[in-house]
């Protein structure tokens, strides 16, 4: 199966439908059958990945080497697959919920071209057009509902992010004239015979571009006002589909790519990380509305990842793959279910405060475990931190859980019965990745022998 | 040369950074333009060398690399519509809240946040 697939169905949807007004029942569901058209498209290709190996074609038929290189593999079809979906819960709740401009549906559909396509590129250049791609649409969704302070917050993520990925672009510049190459497979070869002095600063350049994508302390700055303004559906976008760039891109460039610059690097990578953690954590329990807590619990909650990453390793990896997987689908749910009130929402909110304090039998217990599992080997410290957070995210996440769902009077009406079931049905997904793990971890820890196994 | 291009690349993007730094949208929009431009001038400078320019290279001589060229025409085009939509959302800033000045806004924000708490404290 060709990896192209899923991002020419987007593409082309994306296209038709910005000529469409959203705002009609009939497109916002043809917006919706599209994104399950490449969601169905991208688990093929995952199923595709995990049975017969990476699959790799060049664009437009030219040689290797000439041509720009799309390649899937265990751990960037995993991302696709994660990502699609959680755009499509998230269209799904909108296209019920009633969309209110013109221009959402094909947003949400670039947005999962510029995914789709930087998750199964082969091209460090081209893996940059496509993150653009990915933000530029994201910036313009941060503004849907044209609010005064959603304006203001569309800004603000904008500009931050636009100077990271800028910074990424010099680190590219960086990457191809140490190596004379923009394909990811020759440029791990042959970077690794260049003197670190020069691949230090390159990697720190896409080291800052991807945290600050991720919104990990101290690059998280802009990351609350844009989660707790924006609409749900497209806090759960950005929350659950968007910061996997950040992840993804960490592991590509970081694990795949500049090994020997990401184990250089690693005690750094371990503090900010467990600062990160505290940080958010501690911010998350002082505040008291619920997308408060969530963009500062987003902020504790990659802190694991990067803690995951800088341990390395294939058990580190493959934690830090689990957990940037579940999480995103943590805050989906939770920020898809922020607003909404009722016994079936409160059910699913409960399953997603679960699974973000790490309680079994949530998605979430499994990924806090490999990820202490893999924090054992680095002493009591490390290990006592890791705990310390877990257990002010239990705090945190049931402070808002009573706050919200407990008192009766604030109630709002809630939503129709098919919007809290979109929610449920993410729920029910948390929930069933926890009880039969074994798939997941199949998954992760494939794509982590992979890129523990060096280039490719 | 490398050392010019270095040090103009040095210079776009310390003057961008310090115009990103101003409390004035415009500012911040033409500070972010100069720091795309600085970009792309680094990755001009990722390969530069003497030689024939790329097209139809026949016979001998050495041939410049065509691959940044249009890496740096991707980005100038990226560049563009990105700096387009940085002003279309100052613009909007503007017309919602009607000013373009940070600290002005940023007292709005704190205003409407302590709205929003004696909201809670009322309930």
């Amino acid at each position: 199966m060709s990896p192209v697939l899923p991002l020419m169905i987007a593409w082309v949807a994306a296209v038709v439908l910005a000529l469409l007004d959203s705002r009609r029942r009939w497109v916002a569901w043809l917006v919706v059958a599209a994104l399950a058209l490449v969601f169905a498209s991208s688990l093929a290709l995952l199923l595709d990945v995990l049975a017969h190996g990476p699959r790799t074609t060049v664009a437009g038929g030219w040689p290797m080497g000439i041509g720009i290189v799309f390649s899937a593999d265990a751990l960037g079809a995993t991302f696709a697959a994660v990502s699609v979906g959680v755009v499509l819960a998230a269209v799904l709740f909108e296209a019920l919920h009633g969309t209110r401009s013109r221009t959402f549906g094909a947003l949400a559909l670039f947005l999962t071209t510029g995914l789709c396509g930087l998750f199964l590129t082969g091209d460090v250049f081209n893996f940059y057009v496509f993150f653009e791609l990915a933000m530029i649409a994201a910036y313009s969704l941060t503004t849907y509902g044209q609010e005064a302070r959603q304006l203001r917050a569309g800004l603000v993520f904008a500009v931050v992010n636009l100077l990271g990925s800028f910074i990424f672009l010099i680190g590219v510049a960086g990457l191809y004239r140490v190596t004379g190459t923009l394909t990811m497979e020759l440029v791990a070869e042959r970077v690794a015979t260049v003197d670190s002095a020069a691949t230090v600063p390159i990697a720190i350049s896409l080291l800052v571009a991807f945290l600050v994508k991720l919104g990990l302390f101290p690059f998280h700055f802009w990351l609350p006002t844009v989660y707790a303004s924006a609409r749900p559906a497209v806090a759960a976008i950005l929350g659950g589909a968007l910061a996997n760039i950040g992840a993804y891109g960490l592991l590509r460039f970081g694990a795949d790519i500049l090994p020997e610059t990401l184990r250089l690097g690693a005690p750094v990578l371990l503090v900010l990380g467990i600062a990160s953690l505290l940080y958010g954590s501690l911010q998350a329990v002082a505040r008291r509305s619920a997308p408060g807590v969530l963009a500062y619990s987003s902020i504790g909650q990659v802190g694991y990842v990067i803690v995951a990453l800088a341990i390395g390793g294939p058990v580190g990896y493959a934690a830090a793959i689990l957990y940037a997987v579940v999480n995103s689908l943590n805050k989906a749910l939770l920020f898809l279910a922020s607003e909404l009130r009722g016994w079936l929402v409160g059910l699913a909110f409960a399953v997603g405060a679960l699974s973000v304090a790490g309680v079994p039998p949530a998605a979430g217990f499994l990924a806090k475990l490999e990820v202490l599992r893999a924090g054992v080997e680095q002493g009591a410290v490390v290990l006592g931190l890791l705990v310390l957070g877990s257990a002010l995210s239990f705090v945190y996440m049931f402070q808002i859980y009573q706050h919200d769902f407990w008192r009766e009077e604030r109630s709002v009406p809630a939503g129709g019965r098919a919007i809290g079931a979109v929610t449920a049905s993410v729920a029910v997904v948390v929930l069933a990745l926890g009880l039969w793990p074994e798939p997941l971890l199949a998954v992760s820890r494939r794509a982590a022998a992979m890129l523990a196994g060096g280039a490719g | 040369m490398i050392l010019l291009l270095a040090a103009t690349v040095g210079t776009l993007f310390g003057s961008g950074a310090y115009l990103m730094l101003k409390p004035d949208l415009l500012r911040i929009v033409a500070g972010l333009v100069l720091v795309s431009n600085a970009a792309i001038l680094a990755l001009l400078a990722a390969a530069l060398d003497r030689g024939r320019a790329p097209i139809l290279p026949l016979g001998d001589g050495a041939v410049s690399d065509p691959v940044v060229q249009a890496l740096a025409l991707t980005g100038i085009v990226i560049g563009l519509a990105v700096a387009a939509l940085l002003f279309v959302l100052a613009y909007q800033v503007y017309a919602t809240s009607e000013t373009i000045d940070l600290d002005e806004l940023s007292q709005l924000e704190t205003r409407r946040e302590q709205e929003l708490e004696q909201e809670e404290v009322s309930v």
